[in-house]
């Protein structure tokens, strides 16, 4: 593995990375056309961060589960998204203390 | 504009913390794989994704193999795709200079906290402040995780690592807003938990959010006919 590989990576990640993030806003436009796109986009921001986030809430295993459904409780209630992110992390760090169950 | 940047960073410094910890975890990683402070620093620079980041770092072997590594890191980031067309409505109005210049700094925590405060009528610059307060964070992290890793403790101990998680949760509760909701959220859900054991790759991330996003134009659709 040489320097020259390492830079040949950046390189091309980076330019492919850029391409994806700029396309996406450039070509949305041209999305238009196709039927209830505007509904599908609506949709695109909760549907993606529960993919990224479930299976990897699932992994941590009871506790993580048990936060999750602490933020979601307390978000409903309070409407604090620092609140209920805290109080997940702080029932998390708990646990692996040892100081919960 | 000023206002506006300073007030989407502000509103990214509470997530800076776990950004910060990752950062610096992956400038630990680095350090034991030989990659130089001027390799990770250009990473961070030009591709300024977390996750593809520690993706490439983990595959960097003997012997290398260079192009599924890249293919491997952009299909972690085709979600980008999918984030800078939701963002279509947000830029409108909004040169192309501009638009080239502040979707290379829109990270998953900017994107989320901005749509999450999209009905609070926040201008571009909200968003470009957020992706500079990440930018800023994780450069730190990175660079203290480098030079400075032996003296952080383990930060899993802290929770630290399910502060990304919490945060994202919290904020598709803000989204939430008619039973329909209830029933895409827990079919995405579903097939990601499931997908994500039968792809080995990241790209069943995608496949669930296109699918949880159909389900959701199906149900709209059915609710407008009723």
């Amino acid at each position: 593995m040489s320097s020259y590989d390492i830079l040949t990576i950046i390189f091309f990640v980076a330019i492919g990375t850029y391409t994806l993030r700029v396309s996406g806003l450039l070509l949305s436009n041209k999305l238009k056309k196709f039927k209830n796109i505007d509904i599908f986009l609506e949709s695109i921001p909760a549907t993606l961060l529960i993919a990224l986030i479930v299976p990897s809430i699932i992994k941590i295993g009871i506790i993580g589960i048990f936060a999750g459904f602490t933020t979601i409780y307390i978000m409903y209630k309070t409407k604090s998204v620092l609140l209920s992110m805290s109080s997940a992390v702080f029932i998390v760090a708990l646990y692996r203390n040892g100081l919960l169950f | 504009m000023k206002n506006e940047i300073k007030k989407g960073f502000m509103a990214n410094l509470p997530i800076s913390v776990s950004v910060f910890t990752y950062g610096a975890v992956l400038g630990i990683i680095c350090t034991s794989k030989g990659i130089s402070f001027l390799q990770l620093a250009l990473m961070n620079i030009f591709i300024f994704a977390g996750s593809a980041q520690f993706l490439i770092v983990d595959m960097l072997s003997n012997p290398i193999n260079i192009s599924i590594i890249i293919w491997s890191a952009l299909l972690i980031n085709l979600r980008y795709f999918l984030i800078g067309a939701s963002l279509n409505e947000f830029f409108r109005n909004t040169s192309l200079k501009k638009k080239a210049f502040i979707m290379h700094f829109v990270t998953d925590e900017s994107w989320a906290i901005t749509m999450s405060k999209k009905d609070e009528n926040l201008s571009v610059y909200f968003l470009l402040g957020g992706g500079l307060c990440i930018f800023i964070v994780w450069f730190l992290g990175t660079l203290s995780g480098y030079y400075f890793g032996e003296f952080i403790s383990n930060p899993k101990l802290f929770g630290l690592d399910f502060a990304f998680l919490a945060l994202f949760t919290a904020i598709i509760t803000s989204m939430y807003k008619t039973k329909n909701d209830l029933v895409i959220y827990l079919f995405t859900a579903f097939i990601a938990v499931i997908f994500e054991k039968i792809i080995p790759n990241m790209s069943y991330i995608i496949i669930s959010a296109l699918s949880g996003s159909f389900l959701y134009v199906y149900l709209n659709k059915r609710s407008c006919n009723e």
